[in-house]
């Protein structure tokens, strides 16, 4: 419960921040436009056509948007809000910044600064780390001051993430209930999903690069459907959503949407053992510090003698994976740069440590003789115990005397021939490149499968994404 | 017992007393048991790319650290002592002139070494042997490698198709006809980029500006880092000031990799709008062989 003093604090915050509220957004129009020179694809209609649907619903509002820069709530503000609206007070969302990221930046004079701006930007510090009593009473009443201003009519704009997506993608299938929790505190709201992303941006960065341009997509729904008693399911219907939107924004994007790489190792290549004893795991310590940073050293190293040869085989084939997929989004790493990559083989993460990137990995065909593993940036879902994911792969032996580059071709266009009814054969389809990365052409146009090739020794593999 | 390299110790040279062809024949001759490719292996010269079976020497990314150590194994230096690198950490250091040892390559000091020809650069950049432009003359920039390459593998997967074309039939024939149309207008595409120095800089300017970008990503997120420093510094909460400081120095790794890369990338933007004969000489080879298989395509399609 808030206390009273919690409760005259949101209501003179509420009052300062709608007195406020014209300089604060014409503050935020000159930043966008002059400092950072952004751009916002068809703004009016995206305006227009989510005011028809607000206006429809005078009730609260919970705003849900993918979350890729520091910056993020300044922009969808921006994108939905007109300025013609700014005095429609009631609609200016109430936002949860992270407490550590925002209160304490700078010196004196600039943190104040900034909190008087987060304080008219109508802010509600969280703190979403540390299970401590405090953390924890901190949470719960930041949760209680936004259930407050929901059933009082208000809007509240949350991450549905909770943190920037590491590899820029949001991903539909994993979703967290924090969102689910709230709209079940106000069911009579709506989710005003938006999906805003620079055409550029392709990863997660501080702040968008200048001059961006930026398209957004949106769709109002209601918080709680009849039946829905959960928060899971709510939350998963609210990702799904979300899901859908960047779908829809992708569908208009030059970039690559799927990105996924694989790599497949041979454990019983000659020229695999040379620089490591397959049984006793010892190792030419120059050769190793050459692919594993210290943390993967440390790993390596507590490994028993006997499983360490197939765990240095793994980081290599998890970077080699991780270095494909984000080759196809057009980070090409220099040759041989195998510390620019960090595979965490507990998480199953890669991060590319020269940009703030994470990749997950899964290995797939993995016996005595070889290892395979699949890497995927954006576009579709790596796979669960439960869930298959959406990259198809395939492990074969290369045929004595056939050239593997050729065979893996063959291998992959099969594949994708064998995963679709639409496709007659794979003759129908055909190898290309595109950016340096294999492309496959359906039609005489390349399609966005993410196609991914590899081959050691006796083995040939390759992946593409179904999604 | 530490784990002891299975081949023969060989008898390293200081890279001072041999010259140029020389060690380019003995970087060729050490990378040997690495090439799948015996035949392209065996007629290599400067500028036979490591990696790649179509030109290449088919040696594979599992084996690409080798090929450096390779080298190091078989040179001496007098590149030996360790000094700090001006505006460098703790653990950055150069090597200058010291007493004739073993050869070390520092982590990313290969990036654009995917020939013998760019290793033995490489190696005369960095002081460990003295400059012979005769020989550099004949050596083609990385740039040029792989624009070069690319166009190999794009002839080659033309003439794939091609192959093909006669044993189809039918919707099959139809589509393959369509990729094929395709695939002629992206060769072409490329063969009047490559004709044009600037044509190609400019398509290689798109990488180094994607590398600017994430750059200068990162050097924003230091500046938040040292803010959250600064406004945390003033509390009392330590433990929060060193996960920051942690963190800062994670940030400040990324961005000297991100540095790196980025040199990378302006040195390849840069090297593609010059042209040397040798470059020239490879560029008029493969716009001739794709203007034939083109020529081919278009009857067939």
């Amino acid at each position: 419960m808030l206390s009273d003093k919690d409760l005259a604090g949101l209501r003179t915050q509420q009052f300062w921040s709608a007195a406020l509220s014209l300089p604060v957004y014409a503050f935020v129009l000159a930043a966008t436009r002059l400092r950072f020179g952004y751009r916002f694809k068809d703004l009016k209609a995206f305006q227009r056509a989510v005011w028809k649907e607000l206006d429809a619903h005078p009730g609260p509002v919970i705003w849900a948007a993918n979350h890729l820069t520091l910056i993020d709530s300044f922009l969808v503000f921006r994108a939905v809000f007109p300025y013609s609206r700014a005095w429609s007070f009631r609609r200016i969302p109430w936002s949860t910044p992270e407490y550590r990221n925002y209160y304490h930046l700078g010196g004196p004079v600039r943190q104040r600064l900034i909190r008087a701006l987060l304080y008219l930007c109508r802010c509600i510090p969280f703190l979403r780390e540390g299970e401590d009593e405090a953390s924890v009473r901190w949470r719960d009443a930041a949760f209680e001051k936004c259930v407050w201003v929901l059933r009082r009519g208000g809007s509240i704009f949350v991450y549905p993430e909770a943190g920037r997506a590491r590899n820029g993608w949001f991903e539909a299938r994993r979703p967290k209930d924090f969102l689910g929790r709230m709209a079940l505190e106000a069911p009579e709201a709506r989710f005003l999903c938006v999906y805003l992303r620079g055409e550029s941006q392709a990863y997660t960065t501080a702040e968008p690069r200048r001059g961006e341009r930026f398209r957004m997509e949106f769709a109002l729904t209601p918080a709680v459907l009849p039946g829905e008693t959960s928060p899971r399911q709510i939350s998963e219907r609210l990702f799904s959503e979300l899901g859908r939107l960047q779908d829809r924004w992708w569908r208009g994007s030059r970039l690559r949407r799927n990105c996924g790489g694989n790599d497949v190792v041979d454990l019983r290549s000659p020229r695999l053992t040379e620089n490591m004893d397959p049984r006793s795991g010892e190792a030419d310590q120059e050769w190793l510090q050459r692919h594993l940073t210290a943390k993967e050293r440390d790993y390596l190293a507590a490994q028993p003698a006997e499983k360490r040869f197939a765990t240095f085989w793994k980081f290599f084939a998890a970077k080699e994976a991780a270095h494909k997929a984000l080759a196809q989004a057009g980070l090409v790493l220099p040759l041989g740069a195998f510390l620019a990559l960090e595979a965490d083989l507990f998480r199953r993460k890669v991060a590319y440590r020269a940009g703030d990137v994470q990749l997950d990995i899964a290995f797939t065909a993995e016996d005595e003789d070889k290892l395979h593993c699949v890497a995927v940036l954006r576009g579709g879902y790596i796979g669960d115990d439960h869930n298959p994911g959406d990259v198809l792969w395939k492990v074969a032996e290369v045929p004595s005397g056939r050239a593997a580059g050729e065979f893996v071709r063959e291998l992959c266009l099969s594949l994708i021939a064998e995963s679709s009814d639409d496709i007659p054969s794979p003759d129908a389809l055909a190898f290309g490149e595109q950016d340096g990365a294999p492309v496959v052409l359906r039609r005489g146009k390349p399609a966005d499968w993410g196609v991914s090739l590899s081959h050691c020794g006796r083995y040939a593999a390759c992946s593409f994404m179904i999604s | 017992m530490a784990f002891k390299r299975k081949e023969a110790v060989i008898e390293a040279t200081d890279l001072n007393t041999i010259s140029a062809d020389e060690a380019e024949r003995r970087i060729i001759a050490g990378v040997k048991k690495y090439a799948t490719n015996e035949a392209n292996w065996s007629k290599a010269d400067a500028n036979t790319p490591y990696l790649g079976y179509i030109i290449g020497m088919g040696i594979e990314s599992s084996n690409l650290a080798d090929i450096t150590m390779s080298i190091e194994r078989q040179f001496l230096t007098k590149k030996t002592r360790r000094a700090p690198l001006p505006g460098g950490g703790a653990n950055d250091f150069i090597l200058e002139d010291g007493e004739l040892g073993k050869l070390r390559i520092l982590e990313g000091q290969d990036a654009l070494a995917a020939t013998p020809g760019l290793s033995l650069k490489m190696l005369m950049d960095l002081g460990h042997m003295p400059k012979d432009d005769a020989y550099l003359g004949k050596v083609v920039s990385f740039a040029y490698i792989a624009a070069v390459g690319d166009g190999y593998k794009l002839n080659d997967a033309l003439r794939k198709v091609l192959a093909k074309m006669d044993k189809l039939s039918g919707p099959e024939r139809e589509e393959a006809a369509l990729n094929l149309k395709s695939m002629v207008e992206q060769a072409k595409t490329y063969s009047a980029q490559l004709a044009e120095p600037a044509a190609l800089a400019s398509a290689r300017q798109k990488t180094f500006q994607n590398d600017q970008s994430a750059h200068d990503a990162l050097a924003k997120e230091l500046s938040i880092v040292l803010d959250k420093i600064k406004g945390a510094s003033s509390g009392s909460d330590a433990s929060r000031v060193a996960s920051l400081r942690s963190e800062e120095a994670e940030v400040r790794t990324r961005l000297k990799m991100a540095a790196a890369k980025l040199n990378v990338s302006r040195e390849v933007a840069a090297q593609a709008g010059r042209r040397t004969a040798a470059e020239q000489a490879k560029v008029d080879e493969i716009r001739r062989l794709l203007s034939e298989t083109i020529a081919q395509a278009e009857k067939a399609a």
